[in-house]
């Protein structure tokens, strides 16, 4: 598992209470992990801990609901970062 | 033409069959598919053994077959009970038990908050794939022939809705056919909804005021785009791209549209084709009807107020939102609001009196329970024989006859489009071995009606961290129980003789440790008295 992933779900596990593991590949909206408040507060979260600033464009559901798609949005984000600096 | 949910679909579905009704993320359909979907999940309840006048559960996600299984029942002569999502274990049982469930209809997502009651009462999946464990709804149709049999008359049971009570008892309001199809006419009526209006439904089905909007879409024939609300981008999108004409929201919803953290810029989106929004369950803040405005130049805002015993009381004309911003409006059509004193009589201007409504939305009463029905449901000598809401709250009428609220009759704590009951939070507070009492109150909070506050003592005379003892809370309360604002005492006060605790003042106490004035904490406003 890599870092991203896992400091990710240990957040949503901490502000949802939600005790068993976290599937990367699963919609945590559809499975009633996540709600429209927290999934916002997890997008928050994401910026602050990875030092990335999301468009209003990628503040979507299907970059955010899935931690594998979050991950990979982050690291995107990263990447840009990199190659502007 | 008796008046009924049935009927409207049987009369929109002969009238334009290949109209498309409700549109998701997933399918679509329309008028004509929905009446014969809706008439072939009756027959399979039948066939499952619903009968006539039985209490059905709905428990679902929102989805076309969500609203199937509504249809379905009230066809098959059933009466819905909806499910809120995520209750304790303890309400859905009183709600199963109480209402004498013959059966709940669920899907996948929800299965988990219900499938612990499958020897109390028949559980049946209404969405998804069939499994070996429950009788499957989409499957059945396939291989069932759409009949009619609909035959109750219009004031028949036709749905429970129950909602949080003082006691922290979820009460049941009973709601007749008629009450259901006079609740499409007049919404309709006054909002100006018609045929070729483009719904966005964010609201949930499990309330009356989301219900309404499948109901005045079949009446219409118009139709109906659902959407979960999670990030207002997606529903901007589905706006833009669908050319939605309406949107019914409340004050929580407009606050997560434009929530400035998501730096949502609505310009991007071409939203030209909007008519209205409109706004119940909390007021609506300057901030709000703005942020509205701006969004959408060319839709008019509805402010609209309403009482869960009466579905719908009053609305405020668009027109009238920037010279009384903080009235409730006036009556909706085929209804009367009166302002009584404790005579029953009626209030001269300004005078604050209790809000009594009368006329076509007043439901039929409290579900098997006398008691409470005839506190709230009674007659008045004016009105011989007629049951009228006698709600309880506050209000007062200007000299132009527009009405203002000012407080409410219980302590329920009005969050994020939530009733929550202060006895049920305090329960749950109490059980952190470190707490002694908790006395949980409305804080006013314009972003989500009220923020749920709570103030608490502790055996070791220290505050525990807020962090802590929200963890603890969240594994038994669901999200919007738990307090957003809380405040530890050393002592609380009590009332001089029986040791009980001195609420009042406990609320009191801490407005002043907050720094809030009364007027803040209170839901009232200023009101002139005569």
């Amino acid at each position: 598992m890599n870092n991203e992933l896992q400091l990710l779900s240990d957040y949503v596990r901490k502000e949802t209470s939600h005790s068993g593991e976290i599937d990367a590949d699963e919609d945590l909206l559809a499975s009633g992990i996540l709600d429209s408040f927290n999934i916002v507060s997890l997008a928050l979260f994401a910026q602050e801990q990875f030092g990335v600033e999301f468009e209003a464009e990628e503040l979507v559901r299907e970059n955010l609901a899935k931690l594998s798609n979050l991950v990979a949005l982050i690291r995107r984000k990263r990447a840009e970062g990199a190659s502007r600096s | 033409m008796p008046a009924s949910i049935p009927r409207y679909l049987t009369e929109t579905a002969q009238a334009m069959p290949d109209k498309v009704a409700i549109v998701s993320s997933a399918r679509s359909i329309t008028f004509g598919e929905l009446y014969n979907e809706a008439l072939a999940t009756a027959e399979c309840l039948r066939g499952l053994g619903i009968a006539p006048g039985d209490r059905v559960g709905v428990c679902m996600e929102k989805s076309i077959d969500q609203v199937l299984g509504l249809l379905g029942i009230l066809f098959a002569n059933g009466v819905v009970v909806p499910i809120l999502p995520r209750l304790k274990q303890p309400n859905v049982e009183h709600i199963v038990q109480n209402s004498g469930m013959s059966a709940m209809i669920t899907d996948a997502e929800r299965l988990g908050e219900v499938a612990g009651f499958a020897d109390v009462t028949r559980l049946i999946t209404g969405h998804g794939e069939i499994s070996n464990d429950w009788p499957n709804l989409p499957y059945l149709r396939r291989f069932t022939q759409p009949r009619p049999f609909f035959d109750r008359i219009c004031n028949d049971d036709a749905a429970i809705i129950y909602s949080s009570g003082s006691t922290g008892r979820p009460k049941g309001i009973l709601i007749a056919h008629r009450n259901l199809a006079e609740g499409a006419d007049i919404v309709s009526e006054y909002l100006g909804t018609r045929e070729d209006d483009r719904i966005a439904c964010v609201i949930s089905f499990n309330f009356d005021y989301g219900m309404n909007q499948i109901w005045q879409t079949i009446r219409k024939g118009c139709t109906l785009y659902l959407h979960e609300l999670a990030l207002p981008n997606d529903l901007f999108a589905m706006m833009s791209k669908e050319r939605i004409t309406a949107l019914p929201v409340m004050p929580v919803i407009i606050t997560k549209m434009f929530d400035r953290r998501l730096k949502v810029s609505t310009s991007a989106f071409d939203f030209s084709a909007m008519r209205y929004v409109c706004s119940t369950g909390g007021r609506l803040s300057a901030e709000m009807i703005a942020d509205l405005r701006g969004a959408f130049p060319t839709a008019r805002v509805f402010s609209m107020f309403g009482l869960t015993e009466a579905f719908r009381s009053t609305y405020l004309d668009p027109d009238k939102l920037d010279t009384h911003p903080t009235s409730v409006g006036k009556a909706i059509p085929d209804c009367q609001v009166m302002v009584l004193d404790e005579h029953g009589e009626e209030c001269a201007p300004n005078v604050v009196g209790e809000l009594v409504h009368r006329g076509a939305t007043v439901n039929k009463g409290y579900w098997r329970d006398p008691g409470n029905t005839a506190k709230v449901f009674r007659t008045h000598p004016r009105f011989p024989g007629e049951t009228l809401v006698f709600s309880g709250d506050k209000v007062y009428r200007d000299d132009e006859g527009y009405l203002y609220f000012v407080a409410r009759a219980d302590d329920m704590i009005k969050t994020k489009g939530f009733r929550v009951s202060p006895t049920e939070v305090e329960s749950e507070v109490v059980r952190h071995p470190d707490i002694i009492d908790a006395v949980a109150f409305a804080v006013m909070n314009i972003a989500v009606g009220e923020d749920v506050a709570c103030a608490y003592t502790t055996v070791s005379g220290k505050p525990l961290p807020e962090t802590v003892l929200r963890q603890f809370l969240k594994t038994s309360l669901p999200n919007h129980m738990v307090p957003a604002i809380l405040v530890h005492f050393d002592s609380f006060p009590i009332t001089g003789n029986a040791g009980k605790l001195d609420r009042s003042a406990i609320k009191q106490a801490a407005f002043e440790r907050l720094g809030i004035t009364a007027e803040a904490g209170a839901t009232s406003a200023p009101v002139a008295r005569s």
